[in-house]
């Protein structure tokens, strides 16, 4: 493999005098099926190979990608993104420029207790229909159960003009469980995620019984919730909510391309966005979370980046561009989800530090709010207006947990918002997820339990 | 890499057909798909890169003993891996257990002609054709007025072709183009950055206009400084088609598909014939409006595309089907069977949604508010219940409406409601008809909708 791309490079650097030109061959294998109230829809099992192609030229980039190995469609290819990137660049006002990288030879073998690929389809069947079970006999009211599952395995090869070679594998298992419950003309959703780099025995401790459980329950549960009241309350948000927060409200603002696009941290950095007892990180070093790796799609070796400490945003998350852009380090942020498209800006596992509150003296003080406990998706712009929605809520009245409540959601200005966390608990959890951006990446939030003073809560109530 | 023609095509299908069946498979359908597509894209105020992708691949569906099996590989080039992706699929199938609803592949039915979905010039565009057209839009925001940031956009052009084969008899092709293109822009000024604004032109023939989408883009951007607090109430809402699309797409579209509805997940369960809308409220899904973005000749296991009454004139007719969902009721398949290329195995899915437009004209429907909002784009819309059809969002940008006028940009304002109350309280539809993604609609106003604004301290 090492030879094919570095002649393909060499064509990109010589022939058409590439100032950068880097290859990313991959070769993956991925399992998948859905299982909708024991009924096994389709089992899915497919290969892919492909090749990557990114070249700057004349400060312009092209990308190519085909699905083949052989080297005439490979320089055929690369020969395309090179012509393309020309073209582009007759319009170009600032040429592209590239931080320098550190030339990297690595090979990165996984060793995973239970490799995905090792088991079989039946297994694999087995223990999904075991979710399945658990959540359709949870209760009556349940009445529906909609479980993927997918694993992908495989090895990504890249090779750059700046003298990097890597060779590292890929595993993931993932896992989607959606438990829907009616009674009495009201329909309820319920959601959980499983994911995980390190192996199939995740399912050893998320075990079926455990999540399908939770999925059951809450959607049970949220049957007799009522809807919440529109208007400004204060919130405890539980480590599911304030990981979506980090991630979608903070986090995609502070990714270098949205920041330079304008977002509301551009011009921010050194300067006080949040009360002093936040501190946020974006770190792909966590052993087995799902949004970790070693070396990201630029050959540049992971991190845990520290975004804000103590209240004063500090970083950003970077990729070769932005870094040279902003005359900084890359972070190893650059991520692509296949061969099919270039690296972008993406994040591992996002969180929040947890700092000394216990959950009662959280709420102790709250007399009427609500407590934010899982997410059901969210959303920012780059004006800083986030959106959380909310499928697990209850009630705050005078200091105790008090009704529940169902399809809540948040909204507010991120850094407004940041400054209105008045106190964050001491106890801590990751939560997988999937993050879309054109592309879409395996990755993590999370955090401890944490007050924010006043948020705005969008009800029909 | 040389773009496979239609005998090739087929030809792979039909072989994949024969191997499968001699390998013990009881049914097995071939769907071969090739993608080409070229891109420039604009970021952060300039034309910055390029792309050509070619991706394609086959995806095999086999049945044996009743249990449905997949595989796919994108490596065509050669018969053994296609061959090896063949027996994974009947491995797969073997694996999984028996479903006692599987009631066979469709058969061969006639087709209508898919209209204006292929056009030669787009085929034939270059790249230096795609950095022209991106130019000219960069160009028309820029002139709008300096503080507009064309954050990003792009222009793009590409072209598909698929073969499906079964073992029923279907061996059919299609070929279709695209070409779009599209901006967003935020507007800077000292301390105040806009929210993001778009705004596209996609079609399947040559006929776009980038200057319009970059003036469009510019103005709505310079349109939403300056916003204003808005107080919680509820009243008259105007929803655009971006705003309807992003709604509709996680609710009422899936509570029409059947398998929803035959799975207890669907609110319009046991509704056919029932008043589920406003009587203004008429819908279709037209799998083969003219030039429509989702208009093919067959669907994703070669089944004729059509046209399906959804709601009519507030009445709900039908739901959209696949063929195994029909087939568990004894009836036909609608043609609504999508696929995400040679990747994954149909899915019941919406092609052109189509609600019929009204008689006024933007400016009438708006004169129609009193004192409410026009609502362009919805921020969080995928939180909503998708089972219940509760949406809690933010209406990002948003304007105000105060007796028949637009006024100010409403900032932080959400939107929370139910899909189909709200359907229920459509009081006027517009006639400016446009298609986005699945969705064609016109803007549509609704009456009672609760709008919740910041706590004005």
């Amino acid at each position: 493999m090492r030879e094919v791309l570095d002649r393909i490079v060499d064509i990109a650097a010589q022939k058409f005098e590439a100032e950068y030109a880097e290859a990313r061959a991959q070769k993956l294998f991925k399992t998948a099926f859905t299982v909708k109230e024991r009924r096994v829809e389709v089992a899915k099992q497919g290969i892919e190979n492909g090749v990557a192609l990114r070249v700057l030229v004349k400060g312009s980039w092209g990308f190519a990608s085909v699905g083949a190995l052989d080297i005439e469609t490979l320089t055929e290819a690369v020969s395309d993104a090179c012509k393309m990137a020309k073209a582009a660049s007759s319009r170009l006002r600032m040429p592209i420029k590239l931080a320098q990288a550190k030339a990297v030879e690595d090979k990165v073998v996984l060793r995973p207790r239970k490799d995905p690929a090792l088991i079989s389809m039946e297994d694999k069947i087995k223990t999904i229909m075991r979710l399945n079970d658990t959540i359709l006999s949870f209760d009556d009211h349940v009445k529906g159960c909609t479980t993927d599952y997918l694993d992908l395995t495989g090895t990504s090869y890249f090779l750059n003009n700046t003298g990097s070679y890597i060779e590292q594998d890929k595993l993931y298992v993932w896992s989607r469980i959606v438990a829907t419950a009616f009674a009495e003309g009201i329909f309820t959703s319920s959601r959980e995620e499983i994911g995980s780099t390190s192996g199939y025995e995740v399912f050893d401790v998320e075990t079926p019984e455990i999540v399908g459980e939770r999925a059951a329950k809450r959607a049970v549960q949220q049957l007799k919730a009522k809807p919440p009241k529109g208007g400004s309350f204060p919130v405890i948000l539980g480590p599911n909510i304030v990981g979506v927060f980090a991630h979608e409200a903070f986090g995609h603002l502070a990714e270098a391309d949205i920041a330079l696009s304008g977002s509301i941290l551009l011009g921010k950095l050194g300067k006080k966005v949040a009360s002093d007892i936040v501190t946020l990180y974006d770190d792909g070093t966590i052993e087995g979370a799902f949004g970790s790796f070693k070396y990201d799609d630029e050959g540049v070796p992971t991190e845990k980046t520290t975004l804000v400490k103590d209240g004063v945003f500090v970083g950003l998350m970077h990729n070769l561009e932005t870094a040279c852009k902003l005359n900084t380090e890359p972070t190893g942020n650059a991520r692509a989800e296949d061969f099919r498209v270039d690296p972008i800006i993406r994040m591992r596992n996002t969180f929040l530090r947890p700092k000394d509150h216990s959950f009662e003296e959280l709420i102790e003080g709250v007399k009427f709010g609500y407590y934010l406990k899982a997410f059901r998706g969210g959303q920012a712009n780059l004006d800083g207006t986030f959106q959380v929605g909310v499928q697990e809520a209850y009630e705050i009245v005078k200091g105790a947990i008090g009704d529940s409540v169902r399809d809540a959601s948040i909204s507010g200005n991120t850094l407004e918002t940041l400054f209105k966390v008045d106190a964050v608990g001491k106890d801590f959890e990751l939560s997988p997820g999937r993050c879309g951006k054109g592309q879409e990446a395996f990755v993590c939030d999370g955090g401890p339990h944490t007050r924010v003073k006043e948020v705005q809560v969008g009800g029909s109530a | 890499m040389a773009v496979l023609k239609q005998e090739e095509l087929q030809s792979i299908a039909d072989d994949t057909i024969k191997m499968a069946l001699k390998s013990g498979a009881n049914e097995v359908e071939a769907y071969v798909y090739q993608g080409l597509a070229t891109s420039i894209g604009i970021e952060r105020g300039q034309i910055a890169r390029s792309s050509r992708i070619i991706d394609r691949g086959i995806g095999i569906r086999v049945i044996a003993n009743k249990a449905a099996g997949f595989s796919y590989t994108n490596i065509l080039e050669r018969r053994n891996t296609i061959d090896e992706a063949t027996r994974r699929a009947i491995s797969s199938a073997e694996a999984s257990k028996p479903d006692l609803d599987w009631n066979g592949l469709p058969s061969k039915k006639p087709y209508s002609p898919a209209k204006n979905t292929y056009d030669r010039k787009i085929v034939e565009l270059r790249s230096e054709d795609l950095v022209t057209m991106a130019s000219s839009m960069l160009d028309a925001a820029e002139t709008m007025d300096k503080r507009v940031f064309p954050v990003e956009g792009g222009t793009g052009a590409s072209y598909l072709s698929v073969a499906v084969a079964n073992s029923n008899g279907i061996a059919s092709f299609d070929q279709g183009t695209f070409v779009e293109c599209s901006m967003a822009t935020v507007v800077r000024d000292k301390s105040e950055v806009t929210p993001v604004c778009f705004e596209f032109n996609a079609k399947r023939c040559y006929d776009i206009d980038p200057e319009w989408v970059g003036k469009e883009a510019a103005r709505l951007a310079i349109s939403a400084m300056k916003p204003e607090k808005m107080e919680t109430k509820t009243t008259q809402v105007i929803f655009t088609q971006f705003a309807m699309q992003e709604l509709l797409y996680y609710t009422l579209i899936n509570a029409v598909k059947a398998d929803y509805v035959q799975r207890g997940q669907s609110a319009f369960k046991g509704k056919i014939g029932s008043e589920v809308a406003s009587e203004l409220v008429t819908i279709c899904d037209n799998g083969l409006l003219d030039g429509g973005l989702r208009t093919h000749k067959f669907d994703g296991e070669g089944v004729p595309q059509q046209k399906t009454s959804i709601i009519e004139k507030g009445v709900l007719r039908s739901f959209i089907y696949d063929n195994y969902s029909a087939r568990r009721e004894r009836r036909e398949s609608t043609g609504n069977a999508a696929r995400a290329g040679y990747l994954s195995t149909p899915n019941v899915e919406a092609t052109n949604f189509y609600i019929t437009s009204g008689s006024k004209s933007p400016e009438e429907l708006v004169s129609d508010v009193h004192d409410g909002l026009i609502v362009y784009y919805l921020q969080g819309a995928h939180s909503s219940n998708p089972a219940s059809g509760d949406f809690s969002v933010v209406a990002t940008p948003a304007w105000r409406i105060n007796k028949g006028e637009v006024t100010r940009a409403a900032r932080g304002v959400m939107v929370a409601g139910n899909i189909f109350k709200l359907l229920a309280n459509v009081t006027a539809l517009a006639n400016n008809e446009r298609q986005l993604g699945q969705l064609v609609a016109p803007w549509i106003l609704a009456e009672n909708v609760r709008v919740i604004g910041k706590q004005i301290t």
